[in-house]
C-alpha cells in the first residue's frame, strides 16, 4: 500500500478509534491517538521517500498526493511535535469532558495537516485545510468558554482564508487549465499582470490568516489561549506553520517565476506586514497579565519574523525563515505544554497570583528556560542562530528600506526578551504564596516530551547544522540554491565566525555552570523561602508583596499606551456589528403580511412585463 | 367604427375576462378582509376561465360533441368549437374549487385562532 | 416485472384514496401502506433508472393510448429519472421518520398520510409529465397537499403559514394558468416539446410575455426573491418531516419545472442571464436574512431558500459543468436539508421556546441528533469532506471558466455569512450551558434510521463523490439535449 495512504489511513482510523475508545474507558482515547500517530510517524520517518506518489480520479479531475524534500520538511516537522505532544495530551487531559470528540478531531487536526503537506495539486490542498479549519474549530470550541464566540471569530477568518484560496485555486484553474501546484508555479508568469496580482493577493490572504498576519490575525490570541494546552501547542506550534508552508510555495517559488514577483507588490508588503506584526504582538505579549495570552501573543509575533524572512526572499532568509519556523514550532510547543501542565497542576496561569513554581516544579522549569531562552534568541540555543541569520539577511539583501525593517525586527526582538523574563518570573520565580503550596511536579507522562523537547533545543543549537540539511535540501527543491556554508556564521564586515568551536565551548561552559550550580546548591545551603528575611527587624506578613508581579512593566505600558489604545478587533467588532444591523435590516422585507408579498408579486410581474423586452432580448 | 355583433361580442368577453381579473386583484391586494381576499382569488381564476374559453370560440362553431346533430352539422361544412380549452377549464374549476375551499377552512382556523381576519393583523411570523 | 412511469402517479394516488377504506380494517395499516407504495415506487425508479442507463434512451409512456402530440405523455428519461429517483428515496426516508412521529395520533395519521401521498404524487407527476396543463395539474395537486400540511398542528401559527403560502400559490397558479392559455393560443398545443419546435413561430414580445408569466409564476414555487415570502413561514410552521418534503421534493419540483420552460419550451437567451441576476439576489437575501434569526426552523428555512438561490445561479450559467453542479447541488440540497430539518425538529421539541439561544448544551441531552446536526451544517456550507463541497467546487469551477469573477466572489462572501449562523448554532449546541436535563422528546427509532441513512450517504458522497456523478452527468446531458428530447417525444406520432 502507498505509504502516503497509509500516513493518512492510519491517523484516520486513529481518529475513529480513539473516539469509539472513549466509550469503553476514557484513558484509552489518548492511547489510542497517541499510538496512532507514533504509528504514523514511524511509517513516515522510514518509509516515505520521494517515490511515493499517487492520483486519485474524481469524476471531471483528479486529486494528486506526492512528497517532495520542502513538504518532507514540515510533514517532519509535523509528525515529530505531534507524537511528543499526543504523549503529553494522554495525561493532560485525564479525567476530562467528552475526550473522544477531543482526541478525534485531535487526530483529525494532525491527519489535515500531512494531507497538506502531501498534497501537490490545489484541490486536495483545500480539502485538507477546510478539514484542518473545522477540527480545530471544533476543539476551540471544546472549552465552552463565552458559547463558542472565540470560535466563532476563529471560523470567520478561516473562512475568509479558505474561500479566498478557494477562488484563487479556481481562478487559476481556469486560466491554466490545471490544479497542479507544479503547474502553477510554471505558469504563473505567462498571466496577465492583473490576474497574477489577483491570484497572488488572494492567496496571500489564505495563508495570512492562519499565520496570523496583521490585519489578520485577531482571532489568534483568544483562540490558543482558550484551547485546551494540549492542543494549543499544535495549533501555535503547527497549524499556523500550514500557513508558512503555503506562504513558502508562494513566496519562494511561485511569485518567482511572476513577472510581478520580484517587484514592491508582494514581498515589501508582505515583510512589513510581518515586521509591524512582529511589534505590536510583542507589546501586546507585553501587558498580557496571562501566560496563556502571553505566549499567543509571542506567537503571532514569531510568526511575524518567519514571514518577514520569506518575504525578503534571499536564499540566506529563507533559510532564516525556514529554520526559526521549525525552532518555533518546537519551543513554542514546548512552552505552551509548560503552560498547560502549570495549569493543570496550580489551577491557574495569571501571572499576577502564580510564583516560586521552581522548587515544586523544576523539570517543567527547566524545560520553560530552554525553551525562553531559545524564543529569546540567546546562544546557545536554537532561536539564535535562526536569528542572526535573518538579521544578516536583512542587512545584506540590499533595499535600503530594509534597515528600517531590521530596526523593527531588533525592536520587537528586543522587547520579547521583557515578556521572556516576565513568564519566567511570574510562573516559576518570584514570591511563594501559601495557596501554592500543595502543587506538585506534573505526572512524568507530561514531563517527558516537554524535556525530550527542550533538550532537542540545545541539540539543534549545538549542531544547527542537522537542521540546516534537511532545509537545504527542501530549498533546493524550490529552486533556491544554497550556498551557505553552515559551519561558519559570517557578517558584512567579513568576519566569520566557525560554529561549531563556538557552540561546542558554549555548551561546555553551559553544563560545567549547570552542573555546578547543581551541586552547589544540594550541599550546604538552606531552604529559604521568600518570606525567609526580616527587614529593620519587622518580619513580613503572609500576605505582604515582596515582588513585582503586578504591574509588571507599567512604565512602559504606559509608554506604549497610544499604540495599543486602537485595537484591530474594536474594528472588526464594529464592522461586525454593523453588518448584523444592516441585515436586520434587509429582513424586514418579509412583513409578515401575506398581502405584502401578493404586491411584490404583482410588481415583480409588472416590471418584468415592462422591461421584459429589454432583459430577455439578448 | 363599424363592428358588427361578434366582433362586440368578443370585445365584451375579453373585456370582461380582463375586467373579472382586474376586479380580483384588487380585492386581494387591498381588502383587508381574509373572506374577501379568497373571494377576490375566485374572481381571478374566473377572469381567467372565461379568457380560456374565449380563446377557445371559434366563430359560428358548435358544441364539440359526437352526437349524431353535431355530426351532421360538421357534415354540412359547419365547425366545432376547440374542444381543448373547454376540457381544460373543466379541470381547472374543479382545481379552483379545492382551493377555495382549503382557504376557506384556513380562514375560519384563522378567525378561531386570533378573533381577527383582518389580514393586516395576523403577522406573527416575520422577518 | 413490467413497470412504467405511470405507477408514479397511479399508485400513490390509488394509495391515498383507498387510506380511509384501510383505515376501518387496521390502524396499524394507515401507516405501513404508504411505506409499501413508497418502497415500491424506489424500486421502479431503480428499474427504470438502470433501463435508462443501460440503454441511453428515455422511456416515454402513452397515457390511454393517445400518442402525443394529442395524448398525455410521461418522460422517464436520464433527467426527470434522476429527479424522480431522489424524490422517491427522500420521500421514504420521510416515511421512515415519521412512521411513528411524535404528534401524528391515528386519526391526524390517516389524514397526513393521504396529504403525504399526494405531495408525492403531485412532485414526481410535475417532473414526470410531457404536457404542460398535466404539469398545472400536479402543482395544484401538490400545492393544495402542502397547504394542508403546513397547517397540520392546530396549536402553532400554522394556519397563518398555510393561508400566505396559499395566497401566493393561487397567484403562481392563475399566472401560470394564464400563461397556458396564451401559449395555446399562439401555438395550439399543450406538449411540451410540441411547444418547443414551435416556439420560434411566436411573435418576439408575446413570447417574452408568455416567458415572463411562466417565470414569476414559476419561480414562486422555486422560491425566487422576491417571490418567496411564503417560504420561510410554510417551513417553520409546518411539521419536521414537512418541512423535509419541501425541500426534497416541492421546491425541487419548482425548481424543475423553471428549468424545463426555460431550457426546453423556450428559446431566450436572456433568460440565463436573467436566472444568474435573481439567483444572486435570492442568495444574498436569503442568507442574510438567515442571519439574524432566532427560531431554529426559520433560519433553516431561510438557508434552504438560499441554496434555490445558488441552484439557480448554476442553471443559470447554463454550460454543462455549471448545469451538472447545479443538479448535484439539488441532490446535496435535499439530502443536506433533509437530514438538517430532521435534527432540528428534535432539537426544536426539545427547546419549548423553540429560540436557538434556548437550545445551549442540547448536544449532551441528545448526543445522536445533535451529531446530525452539526454533520448537516458541516456539510451545507461545503466543507469538506462533505458532499456539500463537491457541488460547490462544480458550481465554482464552472463560474470560473465562465470569467464570472464577482458572481464567484459574492457566492462565497454568502458562504461566509452561512458559516457564521450554522457554526453559531453548533457552538451553542455543543458547549453552551444546558438550562435543564429534561429530555422532552427522544428520536425515534425509525427517525434515527433515515438521519443515519442521509448521514452515511452524505459522508460517503463525500469521500466518493463518483458513486453519483455518472448519473448527474447523464442527467446534465439529457437536459441540455433539447433536440433529442423533441424527437424522443415526437417520434411516437411518426409510428
Amino acid at each position: 500500500m502507498n505509504s502516503l495512504l497509509l500516513v493518512i489511513l492510519i491517523l484516520l482510523a486513529g481518529a475513529v478509534l480513539s473516539f469509539l475508545a472513549n466509550r469503553i474507558m476514557p484513558i484509552l482515547s489518548g492511547v489510542m491517538s497517541f499510538l496512532s500517530i507514533g504509528a504514523a510517524a514511524v511509517i513516515f520517518f522510514v518509509q516515505v521517500s520521494a517515490a511515493d506518489s499517487m492520483a486519485i480520479p474524481i469524476s471531471g479531475f483528479s486529486l494528486h498526493w506526492g512528497i517532495n524534500a520542502y513538504s518532507w520538511l514540515f510533514g517532519a516537522m509535523v509528525l515529530g511535535l505531534s507524537v511528543f505532544v499526543a504523549l503529553y495530551a494522554i495525561a493532560f487531559m485525564k479525567g476530562k469532558d467528552r475526550l473522544g470528540y477531543f482526541f478525534f478531531n485531535f487526530n483529525l487536526t494532525i491527519m489535515a495537516m500531512m494531507g497538506i503537506v502531501f498534497s501537490t495539486d490545489w484541490v486536495s490542498l483545500f480539502i485538507f485545510w477546510e478539514i484542518m479549519t473545522w477540527s480545530s474549530f471544533l476543539i476551540i470550541i471544546y472549552a465552552g468558554i463565552s458559547e463558542g464566540r472565540v470560535g466563532t471569530k476563529y471560523m470567520i477568518f478561516s473562512a475568509i482564508g479558505g474561500y479566498a484560496m478557494f477562488m484563487a485555486i479556481l481562478v487559476s484553474n481556469s486560466l491554466l487549465g490545471s490544479f497542479q501546484i507544479a503547474d502553477l508555479v510554471s505558469g504563473f508568469g505567462t498571466l496577465s499582470l492583473g490576474n497574477q496580482a489577483l491570484i497572488g493577493i488572494l492567496f496571500m490572504v489564505a495563508f495570512g490568516v492562519k499565520s496570523a498576519v496583521m490585519p489578520l490575525h485577531v482571532w489568534a490570541p483568544r483562540a490558543y489561549a482558550d484551547s485546551p494546552m494540549a492542543f494549543t501547542a499544535i495549533f501555535s506550534g503547527l497549524l499556523s506553520k500550514m500557513g508558512i508552508f503555503g506562504m513558502g510555495i508562494l513566496m519562494i517559488s511561485v511569485f518567482a517565476q511572476g513577472t510581478i514577483g520580484q517587484t514592491f507588490i508582494f514581498s515589501n508588503i508582505l515583510a512589513w506586514l510581518g515586521a509591524v506584526t512582529s511589534v505590536i504582538a510583542t507589546f501586546y505579549a507585553l501587558i498580557q497579565k496571562d501566560a496563556k495570552r502571553l505566549l499567543a501573543y509571542s506567537s503571532i509575533a514569531q510568526l511575524g519574523y518567519i514571514i518577514v524572512g520569506l518575504a525578503i526572499g534571499t536564499p540566506l532568509s529563507i533559510m532564516a525563515a525556514l529554520f526559526l519556523a521549525v525552532v518555533h514550532a518546537i519551543f513554542k510547543g514546548t512552552l505552551f505544554m509548560v503552560v498547560g501542565a502549570v495549569e493543570r497542576q496550580a489551577g491557574t496561569t495569571n501571572m499576577e497570583e502564580l510564583g516560586a513554581l521552581i522548587r515544586k516544579m523544576p523539570w517543567t522549569f527547566m524545560a520553560a528556560l530552554f525553551s525562553i531562552i531559545a524564543l529569546a534568541g540567546v546562544p546557545p540555543l536554537g532561536g539564535f542562530v535562526g536569528k542572526w541569520m535573518l538579521y544578516e539577511s536583512l542587512i545584506t539583501s540590499g533595499f535600503g528600506a530594509n534597515y528600517f525593517l531590521v530596526i523593527m525586527v531588533f525592536l520587537s526582538s528586543t522587547a520579547a526578551f521583557l515578556y521572556s523574563y516576565r513568564f519566567l518570573f511570574g510562573l516559576f520565580l518570584g514570591q511563594e504564596e501559601p495557596e501554592f503550596d500543595h502543587v506538585k511536579e506534573a505526572p512524568a507522562i507530561m514531563v517527558v516530551p516537554m524535556v525530550v523537547l527542550a533538550l532537542l533545543l540545545l541539540v539543534i543549537g549545538a549542531f544547527p547544522g542537522l537542521l540546516f540539511e534537511p532545509i537545504a535540501n527542501a530549498m533546493a527543491y524550490m529552486g533556491v540554491d544554497v550556498n551557505w556554508n553552515m559551519t561558519v556564521l559570517s557578517n558584512v564586515w567579513g568576519d566569520e565566525v566557525h560554529m561549531e568551536p563556538l557552540w561546542t565551548s558554549i555548551l561546555v561552559m553551559f553544563v560545567i555552570g549547570a552542573t555546578f550550580l547543581t551541586f552547589k546548591t544540594r550541599r550546604n545551603t538552606r531552604y529559604v523561602t521568600t518570606k525567609d528575611i526580616h527587614t529593620s527587624g519587622e518580619i513580613p506578613e503572609a500576605h505582604e508583596n515582596m515582588t513585582f508581579s503586578v504591574n509588571f512593566y507599567q512604565p512602559f505600558e504606559r509608554a506604549i499606551e497610544p499604540v495599543m489604545k486602537r485595537k484591530m478587533d474594536t474594528y472588526y467588532n464594529r464592522i461586525g456589528e454593523g453588518l448584523e444591523s444592516l441585515f436586520g435590516f434587509a429582513r424586514k422585507i418579509y412583513t409578515g403580511n401575506g398581502q405584502t408579498y401578493a404586491i411584490y408579486v404583482i410588481i415583480f410581474l409588472s416590471i418584468l412585463i415592462l422591461i421584459g423586452e429589454t432583459i430577455f432580448n439578448k | 367604427m363599424d363592428l358588427d355583433y361578434n366582433q362586440i361580442m368578443s370585445i365584451g368577453v375579453y373585456g370582461s375576462a380582463i375586467g373579472l381579473i382586474l376586479i380580483g386583484l384588487y380585492a386581494v391586494l387591498i381588502k383587508k378582509h381574509l373572506t374577501k381576499i379568497v373571494i377576490g382569488l375566485s374572481i381571478i381564476d374566473a377572469g381567467i376561465h372565461l379568457l380560456f374559453i374565449a380563446i377557445g370560440y371559434i366563430k359560428g362553431g358548435t358544441a364539440p360533441i359526437f352526437s349524431p346533430a353535431g355530426e351532421k352539422i360538421v357534415a354540412n361544412g359547419g365547425v366545432m368549437v376547440d374542444p381543448v380549452p373547454q376540457a381544460l377549464v373543466l379541470t381547472a374549476i374543479v382545481i379552483g374549487f379545492a382551493v377555495t375551499a382549503v382557504a376557506l377552512s384556513l380562514v375560519i382556523r384563522l378567525y378561531r385562532h386570533h378573533q381577527t381576519a383582518r389580514i393586516d393583523q395576523i403577522k406573527s411570523l416575520k422577518w | 416485472m413490467v413497470v412504467s412511469p405511470v405507477h408514479f402517479i397511479a399508485v400513490p394516488l390509488l394509495a391515498a384514496f383507498l387510506i380511509p377504506l384501510l383505515a376501518k380494517v387496521s390502524k396499524e395499516l394507515v401507516r405501513i401502506v404508504p411505506g409499501l407504495v413508497i418502497g415500491y415506487l424506489s424500486v421502479v425508479s431503480v428499474i427504470l433508472m438502470t433501463q435508462v442507463v443501460n440503454t441511453g434512451q428515455p422511456i416515454i409512456e402513452v397515457i390511454g393510448g393517445w400518442s402525443p402530440p394529442f395524448g398525455i405523455n410521461l418522460v422517464f428519461s436520464a433527467f426527470t429519472g434522476f429527479l424522480v429517483s431522489l424524490m422517491t428515496f427522500m420521500a421514504f426516508l420521510i416515511w421512515i421518520y415519521s412512521y411513528r412521529f411524535k404528534k401524528i395520533d391515528d386519526a391526524p395519521a390517516q389524514k397526513y398520510f393521504i396529504l403525504f401521498m399526494m405531495l408525492v404524487t403531485g412532485s414526481t407527476g410535475i417532473v414526470l409529465t410531457g404536457d404542460i396543463f398535466n404539469l398545472f395539474v400536479f402543482m395544484e395537486i401538490t400545492a393544495i397537499a402542502a397547504y394542508s400540511l403546513t397547517a397540520f398542528y392546530r396549536d402553532r401559527d400554522g394556519a397563518e403559514a398555510a393561508f400566505k403560502y396559499l395566497l401566493i400559490g393561487s397567484f403562481a397558479s392563475a399566472l401560470m394558468l394564464l400563461a397556458i392559455v396564451l401559449l395555446y393560443s399562439q401555438v395550439g398545443t399543450l406538449n411540451m416539446a410540441e411547444i418547443a419546435q414551435r416556439i420560434h413561430t411566436v411573435p418576439q414580445g408575446m413570447k417574452i410575455t408568455i416567458f415572463t408569466l411562466f417565470v414569476v409564476g414559476l419561480g414562486i414555487e422555486a422560491e425566487m426573491f422576491p417571490l418567496n415570502g411564503w417560504a420561510p413561514d410554510a417551513y417553520s410552521q409546518s411539521p419536521g418531516p414537512v418541512g423535509v418534503a419541501f425541500a426534497a421534493l416541492v421546491v425541487k419540483a419548482g425548481v424543475y419545472s423553471l428549468v424545463r420552460v426555460v431550457f426546453t419550451m423556450f428559446d431566450i437567451h436572456g433568460a440565463y442571464e436573467f436566472l444568474i441576476i435573481m439567483g444572486a439576489i435570492t442568495m444574498v437575501i436569503a442568507e442574510i436574512s438567515a442571519l439574524k434569526q432566532t427560531n431554529l426552523k426559520r433560519m433553516l428555512a431561510y438557508s434552504s431558500i438560499g441554496q434555490m438561490g445558488f441552484v439557480l445561479i448554476a442553471f443559470g450559467i447554463g454550460t454543462n459543468a455549471a448545469v451538472f453542479g447545479a443538479l448535484f447541488l439539488m441532490f446535496n440540497h435535499a439530502v443536506i436539508k433533509g437530514l438538517l430539518f430532521m435534527s432540528g425538529s428534535y432539537l426544536v421539541y426539545n427547546t419549548p421556546s423553540k429560540e436557538i439561544k434556548d437550545m445551549a448544551g442540547i448536544g449532551k441531552k441528545l448526543p445522536m441528533v445533535s451529531f446530525f446536526f452539526a454533520l448537516g451544517a458541516l456539510a451545507i456550507v461545503g466543507l469538506p469532506p462533505f458532499s456539500g463541497f463537491w457541488s460547490k467546487l462544480y458550481i465554482l469551477m464552472a463560474a470560473a471558466d465562465a470569467s464570472f469573477y464577482y458572481l464567484m466572489g459574492t457566492i462565497l462572501i454568502v458562504s461566509i455569512i452561512e458559516i457564521v449562523y450554522y457554526f453559531r448554532v453548533m457552538g451553542r449546541l455543543y458547549f453552551g450551558k444546558p438550562q435543564n436535563d429534561v429530555v422532552l422528546q427522544k428520536p425515534t427509532l425509525g427517525g434515527i434510521f433515515a438521519m443515519g441513512v442521509l448521514a452515511t450517504v452524505i459522508i460517503v458522497i463525500g469521500i466518493h463523490p463518483d458513486f453519483v456523478t455518472g448519473f448527474i452527468q447523464s442527467a446534465a446531458d439529457t437536459l441540455l439535449d433539447k433536440a433529442g428530447y423533441i424527437n424522443n417525444v415526437l417520434q411516437l406520432t411518426n409510428l
